[in-house]
């Protein structure tokens, strides 16, 4: 065998090299604690609003206090705006209401509606509104399962303004956020297969670097953020049925081999080989479950600028990211904290 | 000094060990498996020439199939009686070609020699050992103009010897004719001349022994001789071989001479065997011994000198051709086919060369289900469920170190390190501020213990058992002990000496904690998961190391009981501790202690008569069922690069502590985050327990509030029984 190889493998997945190199900029960006901060938007009259557990909180300007623009029963899930300032909230308990820019229900939409777990969404119009369905039930560590289930269960729906319903695509892997083209075609990012599909769930590009999150689009292209960095033992892994089974079958999930939201250690937890600690710390360059990476692309969905927080850094598992006001803003769920990564720019 | 009150210590949580009520600890007697034979075999020297051995025997194996009476030892001895010459001839272009050139006259050489021989023995009359020395010094002669062109003046060998060539085959010619017929009608007959010729010796001709002796000659030469390790230097690197001092142009030069005369020997063996010449004696020889030395050395290697493989080449060229004439086919279907086989082994053997590291190193791990024993125990005591008890630890020399293994420290409570670039440290007593070289020993430092006299005995994984005195005198006590039975490896070298302590009697056991891995990949080790490691004894009085018990799982920490009748070994991976007696050492190991909740590094006397025990790193579910899938450790190493592996959790470490019977009665953790993890050693000394960890740069000192303030560990070794 070794005599006569094939030389034919898989196109290599992107490696954090080039535009995606390693850098802190991340770690060194300006943060607002919030707590438990999940999704972002801007609303109509240009304010950030910013999830916080139950409510909804909105910033005039960076460097102010975040006031509150409405809270809810559940915890929010989703958000997102419309050119013309309507809101859009998905709750944990799956429901999805539209607010004007006042945070009253928009006189327009119905709603709220009730279409499951609410991961993402995005207004394709002002009378529609689609969304992400992870297919997973909204408490699930959806990063810990994720790795390890085959079937697609996700899809994308899409819910109009008097209340239709109608699926755009389904059997998707776990997405996780939802965009639309310069055309007006939905763009669906899946977490685990680290790949970007359209609406008839062909692959637009794949191979990034990282277990993908949302997907928001910029005056120049896109901003990716990444729930973790994608990780060469989980992928091999992935290949290995036999003891993946056993250990969904005798492990509880927080201790499975999977991506992660915190950096922190715990005595139960697996590490890999190069995360040993050598003089009590963590090497940046050391192999990491958790990882901070927000990627932006350009229209054609290919990478030019990056900006991480690496293994020995804290402000992992971004959530979300987007401009506002010219700035990159991105949420750390693992740190809690609201980023501001300074002027949006595809050239660094 | 301080009062030494030992002998009065409350020894309240020493317990009888009943050592036969403990279960046994299984010891496989032999390591056994066919990936490991494969990778053992692959890691031989001797594996370079596998492929034209390989070849013979496929030859041999054809022969013996398709024709009749081959080897018999008539046709034995013919084919040895014709074989001689050109094998001398390989031998000398295996020399040329080991110093960087290469001699295309050989062939013009050989029957320069032998018209030499001939013209001196029937015209000239010369008796036989003269005839000889003319035959020989014409080749040196030949040799030595190639020796000046190609080696002294630097002018190309391909040239030069094109040259020499060229024109010792125009004398050869010029010589040949005018003397032909009164060579071929002399009537000289001589005894001596005949014997060289004619006769056999053990049933062999007299041609094949000076083959094999010349063979035997340049062997010893390149293994033995500085020209041959001049030869081979030059030819591996000329530049180098300048820089280290080597004379290259004279070594060249001496390379074509000694070349030439064994040409010259060759012509004067065909000369006494054929008593004649003809005009093409010789043609054609320089290719074929040229194609006998590629098929041995696998390509044109210069800087080499495998003189077997070389010799195993030549057969396969020589009987190949020999039994296909014989089979009767046409000469030029015999150089088509000959020069077709020759292509197809230098084609794999080449491949093989190329890749037998890649597959020495695909097939050298060879991991083994090891199905852990659930934590026990440990009751209370998880990380999880206890305060961080070594956050409230003191950090001494902070940066100073460079991983200290092992802490060791003497009754006046300075400490001793070993670190990682080979040296042993000390910080002095009250307040370790003072860090300073003790001994600067080389290799990588691991377990210390003070021995009776107050010298420090340490492990040195790379280097072996090593004795340093109390002015920092280093002695190596030992580095090897017997092989293991059936071993194909050779693991006489202890690689990885880890702990030690010392019995009463001044004996020293020492672990060796894998004869597979270095200090540098011992982390494979555990991916293998097999019974690597071993514990052995060194007696300084006679100097005698002896292999205790062969075949355990990474055996580490070593600790001699509190009454010296028992030893306990940790077992890392395996996560228990094994207990041997003393008096009773062939019993083998039993079980002290397992299913601990990580991998269990050095143990330690603590002053009630209990035991400490260092946990390097925590086990976690994932590790421990990886353990029990071998193959998917395998593909891993294959698949996956080194730092994305799945490891056992080292950034995690902690102390148990446990009574004299085994029973773990405390833990201590840090923090998740803390600053002392993978804790590989601590010492209890006065009052204080001072910890160590092999990747960290401090020493973590924690008070203990119970212990006996007088109690340190070199009064607990020494002082007992005085």
């Amino acid at each position: 065998m070794m005599f006569f190889r094939s030389k034919a493998q898989q196109v290599p997945a992107m490696t954090l090299e080039g535009v995606l190199g390693p850098n802190s900029r991340l770690d060194e960006a300006g943060g607002l604690s919030v707590t438990t901060p999940e999704a972002l938007c801007v609303a109509g009259d240009g304010q950030l609003l910013i999830s916080s557990g139950k409510a909804v909180l909105a910033l005039r300007a960076w460097g102010e206090e975040p006031a509150l623009w409405k809270s809810f029963d559940h915890p929010v899930t989703a958000l997102c705006g419309s050119p013309t300032g309507l809101v859009a909230v998905g709750l944990v308990d799956g429901t999805v209401s539209v607010f004007d820019q006042d945070a009253q229900p928009s006189s327009g939409w119905k709603g709220p509606f009730k279409l499951g777990t609410v991961t993402d969404c995005a207004f394709l119009s002002e009378t529609e509104l689609t969304l992400v369905d992870s297919g997973y039930p909204p408490n699930e560590n959806v990063l810990s399962v994720a790795p390890w289930e085959s079937t697609p269960n996700g899809k994308v729906l899409a819910v109009s303004a008097s209340g239709e319903v109608r699926t755009v695509i389904s059997g998707l892997h776990c997405p996780m956020g939802v965009s639309c083209d310069a055309k007006g075609d939905i763009l669906v990012a899946e977490l685990e297969r680290a790949c970007i599909v359209d609406a008839a769930g062909r692959p637009r590009q794949s191979g990034y670097p990282a277990y993908l999150g949302r997907l928001r689009k910029t005056r120049s292209g896109y901003v990716m953020s990444c729930l973790a960095r994608r990780d060469p033992l989980i992928e091999f892994l992935k290949s290995e049925h036999d003891f993946v089974a056993e250990m969904k079958a005798n492990i509880p999930p927080q201790n499975w081999i999977s991506p992660r939201v915190s950096p922190a250690f715990s005595h139960d937890f697996p590490i890999e080989l190069g995360a040993t600690r050598l003089f009590g710390d963590i090497k940046p360059w050391a192999p990491s479950f958790s990882y901070g990476l927000v990627i932006e692309l350009d229209d054609n969905l290919m990478p030019v600028r990056s900006a991480h927080s690496r293994a020995n850094g804290r402000r992992h598992a971004i959530t979300d990211a987007l401009s506002w006001n010219g700035d990159m803003i991105a949420i750390s769920k693992a740190s809690g904290e609201i980023l501001n990564l300074g002027p949006e720019g595809a050239v660094s | 000094m301080v009062p030494r009150t030992r002998e009065i210590v409350k020894q309240n949580m020493s317990a009888e060990i009943n050592f036969t009520n403990l279960p046994k600890q299984p010891v496989p007697r032999v390591v056994l498996s066919p990936r490991r034979i494969l990778a053992d075999i692959l890691s031989k020297g001797w594996i370079e020439s596998a492929i034209p051995f390989l070849a013979l025997f496929l030859v041999i194996g054809g022969i013996l199939l398709t024709t009749d009476g081959y080897f018999v030892p008539a046709n034995l001895r013919n084919l040895a009686q014709y074989a001689a010459d050109g094998g001398l001839v390989v031998l000398a272009l295996l020399i040329v070609v080991a110093v960087g050139g290469i001699d295309l006259s050989v062939g013009s050489n050989f029957a320069m020699s032998a018209f030499a021989a001939l013209f001196c023995f029937h015209i000239l009359n010369l008796p036989v050992p003269a005839v000889l020395i003319v035959s020989l010094a014409t080749g040196a002669l030949i040799g030595g103009v190639n020796g000046v062109l190609a080696g002294l003046i630097g002018c190309g060998a391909l040239l030069a010897t094109l040259g020499t060539m060229i024109t010792t085959r125009g004398l050869f010619t010029l010589a040949s004719q005018a003397q032909l017929v009164e060579i071929s009608t002399s009537a000289r007959m001589d005894d001596v001349w005949d014997w060289v010729g004619f006769e056999k010796f053990l049933s062999m001709p007299i041609g094949f022994w000076i083959w094999l002796l010349v063979a035997i000659g340049v062997f010893v030469m390149f293994r033995q001789t500085r020209l041959g390790w001049h030869i081979l230097a030059v030819g591996g690197n000329r530049k180098a071989a300048r820089h280290g001092g080597i004379q290259v142009k004279t070594t060249a030069f001496f390379a074509y001479v000694l070349a030439g005369v064994i040409v010259g020997l060759a012509g004067f063996l065909f000369a006494a065997r054929q008593n004649s010449i003809g005009a093409d004696t010789g043609i054609g020889l320089e290719f074929f011994a040229l194609t006998a030395l590629v098929v041995g050395l696998g390509g044109f290697v210069p800087g080499r000198g495998p003189v077997v493989a070389v010799m195993v080449g030549f057969a396969t060229v020589y009987i190949l051709n020999n039994v296909l004439i014989n089979a009767g086919f046409r000469g030029d279907f015999v150089q088509f086919s000959l020069g077709a086989i020759i292509v197809a082994i230098l084609a794999i053997d080449v491949k093989f060369r190329k890749n037998r590291h890649r597959l020495l190193a695909s097939t050298y791990l060879d991991p083994i289900a090891l199905k852990l024993q659930d934590v026990a125990g440990m009751a209370g005591l998880m990380p999880h469920e206890m305060v961080p008890r070594l956050r409230k630890a003191e950090i001494l020399a902070a940066g100073k170190l460079d991983g200290p293994e092992d802490v060791l420290l003497d009754a006046a409570g300075n400490l001793y390190c070993g670190t990682r670039d080979g040296c042993l440290m000390r910080l002095r007593a009250p307040d370790y501020v003072d860090v300073s070289v003790f001994a600067r020993i080389g290799g990588r430092p691991l377990g210390l213990a003070f021995d009776r006299e107050g010298r420090i005995v340490a492990c040195v994984a790379g280097r072996g058992l090593v004795r340093v005195t109390e002015e920092g005198e280093v002695a190596l006590l030992t580095d090897q002990t017997a092989r293991s039975l059936f071993s194909i490896q050779d693991d006489t070298t202890i690689r990885m000496a880890d702990d030690l302590d010392i019995a009463p009697d001044g004996i020293i056991y020492f672990t060796d904690a894998t004869k597979r891995y270095d200090i540098g990949n011992w982390g494979l080790d555990l991916l293998e998961g097999r019974a690597n490691g071993r514990l052995l004894s060194y007696d300084p009085t006679s100097g005698k190391t002896c292999t205790i018990c062969d075949n355990l799982i990474f055996p580490n920490g070593v600790c001699v009981t509190h009454d010296g009748k028992f030893l306990l070994v940790a077992s890392s991976w395996a996560c228990s501790i094994m207990i041997f007696d003393l008096g009773d050492l062939a019993a083998g190991p039993s079980v002290f202690l397992q299913g601990l909740p990580g991998y269990p590094d050095n143990i330690n006397r603590a002053s009630d008569g209990g035991y400490w025990i260092a946990l390097a790193g925590t086990r976690n579910p994932v590790i421990d069922q990886a353990m029990k899938y071998p193959g998917l450790r395998r593909r891993m190493a294959k698949k996956v690069p080194p730092t994305n592996w799945l490891f056992g959790n080292l950034n995690i470490g902690g102390v148990l502590k446990i009574d004299g019977s085994g029973k773990i009665v405390d833990a201590l953790w840090d923090a998740p985050d803390g600053p002392l993890y993978m804790i590989t050693s601590m010492r209890e000394h006065e009052g204080a327990l001072y910890l160590g960890g092999v990747t960290n740069d401090k020493i973590g000192r924690l008070p203990l509030d119970t212990a006996d303030r007088q109690w340190n560990g070199p009064a607990s070794y020494w002082e007992k029984g005085q």
